[in-house]
């Protein structure tokens, strides 16, 4: 009876996160097919008998919950967003992500490379493109010196354009590393990668395997919210904060940075609370007795996300409502009302912060500057998403500083990857407006707060800025950080799918950069 | 004709069996295992060796015991079947010693307990032949030699079986667990410590710590007898050395030197060390291997110079984080107090109190969350968890100096947040006790001057968030509190 052929995959046999008894039900009945049940079939009446045995039999329940592999994510069904500690004591407590969509160059910010000025203008060398994909780089293209002046700041001393006059105050706050690497040079999988630790879709978001791992302390508010910026939504799309093959109560909130935060909240003219409630208990009724039935977990996501929704009427609007702040601290940010931006969004984010919201995720689009239009060039698009950013990041640190959030505020900007060290010749000619092809080789971010060691630059890229030289940190390395930070073992958040223990890092080993951790 | 071919092959048996004998004897003086590893089909075939040699010993030892049964009155029917015993460990011990070679000259293996188990082997293979020869003339009177040879022959059996044990599973498989008053009756000389560390002394670090590892973990197949891949772990030349692949210490960098890559690998790993499921070594033994390569991997660095090792300060000689293991049974036994209590107040007020971490028994509480639906009356049902406190967050409640004794009932408190809220210098000055606090953020808040002198007192605290209150940013100060304040 316990033939390998006849029994249920592995998988299924140790506890699932979250389990319940209808779950269980219904992963035993999913995992069934047509030959499960031939082979069952073929064992005849013997078979059948023993099979009644098997419940006795299999002690798949005696597996210790908080096992080797993985640490025990299992809550009461009924509040799936409940607060749980995490593995080990943590440094951060919560996320800000300011994810600048397009991929700022880090050649006209934070990588100083006086040698490739030298060289501007002359022809690339081969080498540098031997075996090399591109976007949109053909031919011999020029290598292309920094755009903006540079600039020691700090008592660091840490390199930066004259792009950013506001964040450089807090230079001495940031921990800048300059090698980080992707394997993805277009945006949309170059951001899945960076957001869900995968180029392709189907994997649950960093924010949403956060939320998973520690709950979210705040039960009237989504613990993992997104707000977008820059006029579009990110190539990536909505699976950049979705859940994956995690319950779906986990993916992120996307709110509207103006008007309602979150639509159809309220109750329609002319329907009171109390209806409203009435409502809402008779659907969970049905959705009750449909879970007893189906055991779908999804079901319990959906009555947990009606009760949220309804609990949210009152305070996602006031934690959105950035009125309620005093002018000075909206002119700190350079807020203006009724306008959706990432200035009011960077105000928004630290409301939620205060509020404990777990993990906050802004985008900010409009960074991809090929040079193809006025709007996607370093000399002109790119200096106004520059003075975009610039002062709201700095106030958002300013604030989380002066209340002490930043002490377990982990705050990290960055964007899906690198800009070449060479000067885009789209079509092989000469462009109108200066700008730079997708270089996944290297590309720059930087995190504060939360266990971050503050003013301290971590790796090198050669001296044009083009490849990693030094201290290499992949992307999953830097996601192993971040939830180390968090208070977790990467290896250990992990969540059984398709046979494997699936994990953000993904299955190649990942490591902690422990150099940056204070 | 065929009676005539039949009598030249009688003539000629021993011939035929002796030719493979000597040709195997030649192969071994021309050919002797000398320590380099060779053509994988040579070590796949010699992989059998262990297998098949069990035959022609089985074989052997029936042969006295046939010999004393079938003179017995009752079982003389086992004599006749005497010779082609014989005869099957005569072949059976030149095939095994021809697979014996095979391992050994593929295999990488040398020195002297290669030596005498090969030459062992061969002699066995003899010592049966000639058994053979002398009894094949008349079953019932054999030669005056033979049981003599017979006996030789199983001498020889026994040493050449038990030094191929020595190979195959270390020099004191047989030894290790003698009977203690045993082993002292036989002597120290018994215990076979030959193998141990020629001369390193003790007292540096690499003689007292490394080596022993080495040997625990390694010699058996990186050693004086089996130096697989060419590497030998059993002296620091060798470790110094290298292998066949080059050197496997980097000094000064652990993460590109080979060995520490092949001990750090995951278990799974077909290259992971110690392989064929031997025992890994530790996560602390790792650590000080990866140490003593960072530190240069020297042979005269002081054992003290690396004593504290690996318990603390791990970190400045390797980067690597260590997560912290999680002791069940421990962490229930520490939360024997505080789990009853925990598990009633969070009946009553979800999401607000929660440990601080699966390993402890510390709690943490945040109520910012709730607003003003948190006050002086919510609070007060924490007041029984208040000595399991670490860090609390009241920003923006609806607390009040009712409050203050409760929170100054917080002992262990490292971090408080008080936020936006109505609380003043009464609330702080009973703080006084709390000699953990190392941040205290009293942001927007009617907190003045007068709370300095207790800022001054807590010894650890480093941080006092004072924005927004009445302290003012050019406070008159003595600098070790003007340090501490961030506006």
């Amino acid at each position: 009876m316990n033939d390998a052929k006849n029994s249920i995959p592995a998988e299924l046999s140790t506890p699932l996160p979250s389990e319940t008894q209808p779950e269980r039900k219904l992963a035993l009945l999913e995992a069934q097919t047509r030959r499960h049940f031939l082979l069952r079939a073929t064992g005849g009446l013997g078979a059948m008998f023993l099979g009644t045995l098997a419940p006795l039999g299999l002690p798949a329940a005696e597996v210790s919950a908080d096992g080797p592999d993985r640490i025990d994510i299992r809550r009461d069904p009924k509040a799936p967003m409940g607060v749980l500690p995490p593995q080990f004591a943590p440094r951060a407590k919560r996320v800000i992500y300011l994810h600048m969509a397009g991929a700022p160059s880090q050649l006209e910010l934070f990588e100083h490379k006086p040698e490739l000025t030298r060289f501007d203008g002359q022809d690339c060398p081969a080498s540098l493109l031997a075996g090399k994909r591109f976007a949109f780089l053909t031919g011999v293209p020029k290598l292309l010196g920094s755009q903006y002046p540079f600039h020691q700041v700090g008592q660091s001393g840490q390199w930066i354009s004259d792009r950013l006059p506001n964040l450089e105050m807090h230079i001495d706050d940031l921990c800048v590393i300059r090698s980080m690497r992707t394997d993805q040079f277009n945006h949309a999988p170059a951001q899945l990668l960076v957001q869900t630790g995968n180029p392709r879709i189907g994997y649950p978001s960093l924010g949403s395997w956060v939320v998973y791992g520690l709950g979210t302390q705040n039960q009237n508010l989504p613990g993992f919210i997104v707000l977008i910026s820059g006029g579009n939504t990110p190539d990536g799309g909505k699976q950049l904060w979705g859940t994956g093959f995690l319950p779906s109560v986990y993916q992120g909130v996307q709110c509207r940075s103006h008007g309602e935060p979150v639509l159809y909240l309220n109750p329609p003219p002319r329907v009171s609370a109390p209806e409203r409630r009435r409502v809402l208990d008779a659907m969970e009724e049905i959705n009750q007795q449909r879970y007893a039935d189906f055991g779908n977990p999804e079901t319990l996501t959906r009555i947990a996300q009606y009760e949220m929704s309804f609990r949210m009427q009152m305070d996602a609007t006031d934690a959105m409502d950035i009125r309620k702040e005093p002018d000075s601290v909206r002119a700190s940010y350079g807020c203006k009302l009724g306008e959706s931006s990432f200035a009011n969004n960077c105000l928004v984010a630290r409301r939620l912060a205060e509020r404990g919201v777990r993990f906050i995720q802004l985008y900010h689009w409009g960074w991809d500057s090929h040079g193809s239009s006025a709007r996607e060039s370093l000399n002109l698009g790119f200096v106004e998403r520059c003075r975009e950013v610039d002062q709201p990041i700095a106030a958002l640190l300013t604030e989380l500083k002066q209340r002490g959030l930043l002490e377990d505020t982990l705050v990290v900007w960055g964007g899906e990857f690198g800009r070449t060290s060479m000067r885009e010749n789209r079509g092989g000619q000469v462009m109108k407006f200066v700008g730079r092809d997708h270089n996944p080789g290297a590309f720059t971010i930087w995190m504060a707060g939360g266990g971050v060691k503050p003013g301290m630059a971590f790796g090198q890229t050669d001296e044009l800025g083009y490849e990693v030289v030094k201290d290499l940190v992949e992307v999953r390395d830097l996601h192993a950080t971040m939830l180390y930070l968090l208070g977790f073992d990467h290896n250990k958040l992990n969540y059984p799918f398709q046979g494997l223990e699936q994990k953000l890092t993904g299955v190649k080993p990942a490591r902690v950069v422990a150099e940056v951790l204070a | 004709m065929i009676a005539s071919l039949r009598s030249l092959s009688e003539r000629f048996r021993f011939g035929v069996i002796l030719v493979p004998l000597l040709l195997l004897l030649t192969t071994l003086l021309l050919a002797p295992p000398d320590g380099i590893e060779r053509a994988p089909l040579l070590q796949f075939v010699g992989r059998f060796h262990p297998l098949s040699v069990h035959f022609p010993i089985a074989v052997l030892l029936i042969v006295p015991l046939f010999e004393f049964l079938g003179r017995k009155r009752n079982a003389p029917f086992l004599l006749p079947s005497v010779n082609f015993l014989l005869l099957l460990a005569a072949v059976g011990a030149i095939l095994s010693a021809a697979l014996g070679w095979c391992l050994a000259r593929g295999g990488g293996y040398s020195g002297p307990l290669i030596r005498q188990h090969m030459w062992g082997g061969l002699l066995v293979a003899a010592a049966s032949l000639i058994c053979w020869r002398l009894r094949s003339g008349d079953s019932a009177a054999p030669s005056r030699f033979y049981l003599p040879m017979l006996l030789l022959a199983i001498v020889l059996v026994s040493f050449t079986g038990y030094r191929g044990g020595q190979l195959a599973h270390g020099e004191t498989h047989l030894t290790e667990f003698l009977p203690s008053p045993v082993q002292r009756w036989l002597g120290p000389s018994s215990r076979l410590t030959s193998v141990s560390s020629a001369g390193e002394n003790p007292s540096t670090f690499y003689g007292g710590r490394i080596q022993p590892l080495l040997e625990g973990h390694c010699v058996t197949c990186h050693g004086r007898n089996k130096h697989k891949a060419g590497l030998r772990l059993d002296t620091y030349a060798g470790v110094m050395r290298g292998g066949k692949h080059g050197p496997v210490i980097k000094p000064g960098d652990s993460k590109s030197s080979e060995l520490f890559r092949r001990i750090t690998l995951p278990q799974n790993d077909d290259d992971f060390m110690p392989a064929d499921n031997k025992k890994p070594l530790s996560t602390s033994e790792v650590k000080l291997i990866g140490a003593w390569i960072q530190e240069g991997a020297s042979r005269t660095l002081s054992a003290e110079a690396l004593a504290a090792l690996p318990a603390n300060d791990a970190n400045r000689l390797t980067t690597e984080v260590t997560f912290p293991d999680l002791d069940p049974a421990a962490v229930v036994r520490d939360r024997t107090v505080v789990a009853p209590i925990l598990s009633r107040v969070q009946l009553r007020l979800p999401n607000i109190v929660e440990y601080e971490s699966r390993t402890s028994a510390d709690l943490v509480v945040n109520a910012s969350w709730l607003g003003s639906k948190f006050g002086d009356d919510e609070l007060a049902e924490l007041a029984s968890l208040s000595p399991f406190v670490v860090a609390a967050d009241f920003s923006g409640t609806a607390i009040t100096d009712r409050s203050a004794r409760i929170i100054a009932a917080m002992k262990k408190l490292h971090h408080l947040r008080l936020a936006h809220t109505a609380i003043t210098d009464s609330t702080i000055a009973g703080l006084g006790t709390l000699d953990q606090l190392e941040s205290l953020s009293v942001f927007d808040t009617k907190v003045s001057e007068s709370s300095l002198p207790v800022f001054t007192s807590l010894a650890r605290l480093r941080k006092v968030y004072a924005g927004g209150t009445r302290i003012p940013q050019d406070v008159a100060a003595p600098s070790q509190v003007r340090e501490k304040l961030v506006f």
